[in-house]
């Protein structure tokens, strides 16, 4: 049986709360879904513009971190007491920039760069870069966007290079093959396979933070959003930024879904196989770090 | 059974922080000479090879191989002049899984020793044929069983065209009815007259193909002679012991 005083009491409950906000509803949806000015060319011009300025940063320091994270895995793992020092020096690069924000990076790099130029320590056309017809903010970008992500993506390199058995660089190693042959032909190419994913998800993490460059005055899809919103009272064209994000953002996270599903559907097979994953040797057999291997 | 000495061992030793593993192994391989360790596990025998083509460098003694020193202050120089003429197969096979069957046993006969790509597949397709895999060229190692992924580790250290042959346990890993597929392409080696080291557990194989038996525990060589007498009329109680326990299987 249902007591009415409940019912009315949840009635006013709800009159009170989101019934409340649900008359609301017309101001909240005019501030941040208003169609008109959505859909307004001369307003959504500028924010697509911007958006391919995102996608510019995005694709080519997305390629750098790419490289540069590769170069520093290299680095940290060279072999042999005399190259330690090289070790050393990686590591404390990637401890540094994985540990500061980028948007501390982007006013040393933007700043730094900028008034050494003027002051002559450094070229001017490197100082204040304008390569390929982008404002010098956008390669401040894009070197400082590479310098952090590299550090992120060289870790994630490494988990790559440590999953690999150490079987593999012993027998490598075992038919001749120096450690640098080993690790490009043998090494880099299968960690590379297995750290996609995680590597794709960097990716969709320093899309995101390109938007970080606006603070030195880059005009990317935030920032041309929020000139419409400065100046229409308005927040939809943010909102129209944030989709365009999405629309980019939500098939690469599906992307590394699909990945990963198709990574553990191979392990499972080749279990089931009868082939055997190379484990580690026994215990008289145990690699040591620092050997010649 | 052939004298010069090929391969020589000098008070070999090899620790792993505080575990001695190898406490002074002296061993003398003639060319041609098959030899078959055997010993309990963490005796050492693992280590013994992988100190051997130096991928654990020995903590002391000396190891001679054809007359040039390998050890000590031979660095680097030692560590190529042995590869070059050690190979080794692996008790997990090791084979590389991004590459085919042909491009594993290609690879380093490219990198290393310079051969241009046809030279390389030509040599590996005759090997991989000898080992009775002359189909699988272009599949990938995990389509194929255990004992054939062998073989095909065997084919890639041959190619190289190594002086001696460092076996270990290679049928270990192995399903028992593919364990014979492997030892057959490893007689087969050794009627050739390859220079061989195999450590094994396979007590039939070093009777009937090993020129020599050595026994190994603790780190030490514990006897070693002829197969026959080693295997069948052994002196030392600790061979005595680990041959009961084998063969009671």
């Amino acid at each position: 049986m249902i007591d009415v005083a409940a019912v009315e009491l949840v009635a006013n409950l709800w009159d009170s709360t989101i019934g409340g906000l649900w008359d609301d509803t017309e101001a909240f949806r005019t501030q941040y879904f208003d169609l008109d000015l959505m859909t307004d060319g001369d307003r959504l011009d500028p924010v697509l513009k911007g958006f391919w300025e995102t996608l510019q940063l995005s694709a080519l320091a997305g390629f750098l971190s790419l490289v540069w994270g590769l170069v520093l895995a290299v680095l940290r793992q060279l072999p042999g007491k005399a190259l330690a020092p090289v070790r050393g020096l990686t590591i404390a690069y990637i401890d540094a920039f994985r540990g500061v924000p980028l948007i501390l990076v982007l006013l040393l790099v933007s700043g730094g760069m900028g008034a050494l130029a003027v002051e002559g320590a450094i070229p001017r056309e490197i100082g204040i870069p304008r390569w390929f017809g982008k404002p010098d903010p956008f390669w401040y970008g894009i070197i400082s966007l590479t310098i952090t992500y590299g550090a992120y993506m060289a870790e994630v390199y490494r988990a790559g290079i440590e999953a690999v058995p150490q079987g593999q660089m012993e027998a490598a190693r075992s038919l001749g093959m120096s450690h640098g042959q080993a690790m490009r032909e043998v090494i880099v190419p299968q960690a590379v396979r297995k750290v996609i994913p995680p590597l794709l998800n960097d990716f969709i993490a320093l899309m995101k933070d390109t938007s970080l460059v606006l603070v030195i005055g880059f005009t990317e899809v935030v920032q041309a959003g929020r000139d419409i919103q400065s100046e229409a009272f308005n927040s939809s064209m943010l909102v129209v930024a944030g989709i365009l994000y999405l629309l980019a953002t939500i098939p690469l996270a599906r992307l590394v879904d699909w990945l990963i599903a198709r990574q553990q559907q191979r392990y499972t097979r080749v279990g089931g196989g009868g082939a055997a994953e190379p484990a580690p040797a026994g215990a008289a057999g145990t690699g040591q770090a620092g050997g010649p291997v | 059974m052939p004298t010069e000495s090929f391969l020589r061992l000098e008070g070999v030793e090899k620790s792993f922080g505080s575990l001695r593993v190898l406490r002074g192994i002296d061993l003398d391989v003639s060319q041609g000479e098959v030899v078959c360790v055997l010993g309990p596990s963490g005796s050492g025998k693992s280590t013994l090879l992988r100190c051997i083509n130096l991928l654990e460098p020995p903590d002391g003694g000396r190891i001679v191989l054809e007359g040039q020193q390998i050890t000590g202050g031979a660095g680097r120089v030692g560590i190529d002049f042995v590869r070059r003429r050690v190979g080794i197969v692996f008790q997990q096979f090791n084979l590389f899984p991004h590459k085919s069957v042909v491009e594993n046993v290609s690879l380093a006969q490219e990198t290393v020793l310079g051969r241009n790509g046809a030279e390389a597949r030509k040599k590996a397709a005759a090997l991989l044929e000898r080992v009775g895999l002359a189909e699988k060229l272009d599949e990938y190692p995990e389509r194929l069983s255990g004992g054939q992924q062998q073989r095909v580790a065997i084919a890639r250290a041959l190619a190289m065209d190594p002086e001696v042959m460092l076996f270990d346990e290679v049928t270990s890993a192995l399903d028992p009815e593919l364990i014979k597929e492997v030892l057959d392409a490893m007689r087969e080696l050794a009627e050739e007259g390859m220079t061989m080291i195999v450590v094994t557990h396979e007590i039939g194989f070093a009777r009937d193909v090993g020129d020599r038996a050595v026994f190994m525990d603790e780190g030490v060589i514990v006897e070693e002679g002829p197969p026959k007498q080693v295997l069948d009329n052994p002196q030392q109680e600790r061979t005595k012991r680990f041959l009961g326990l084998v063969l009671d299987r």
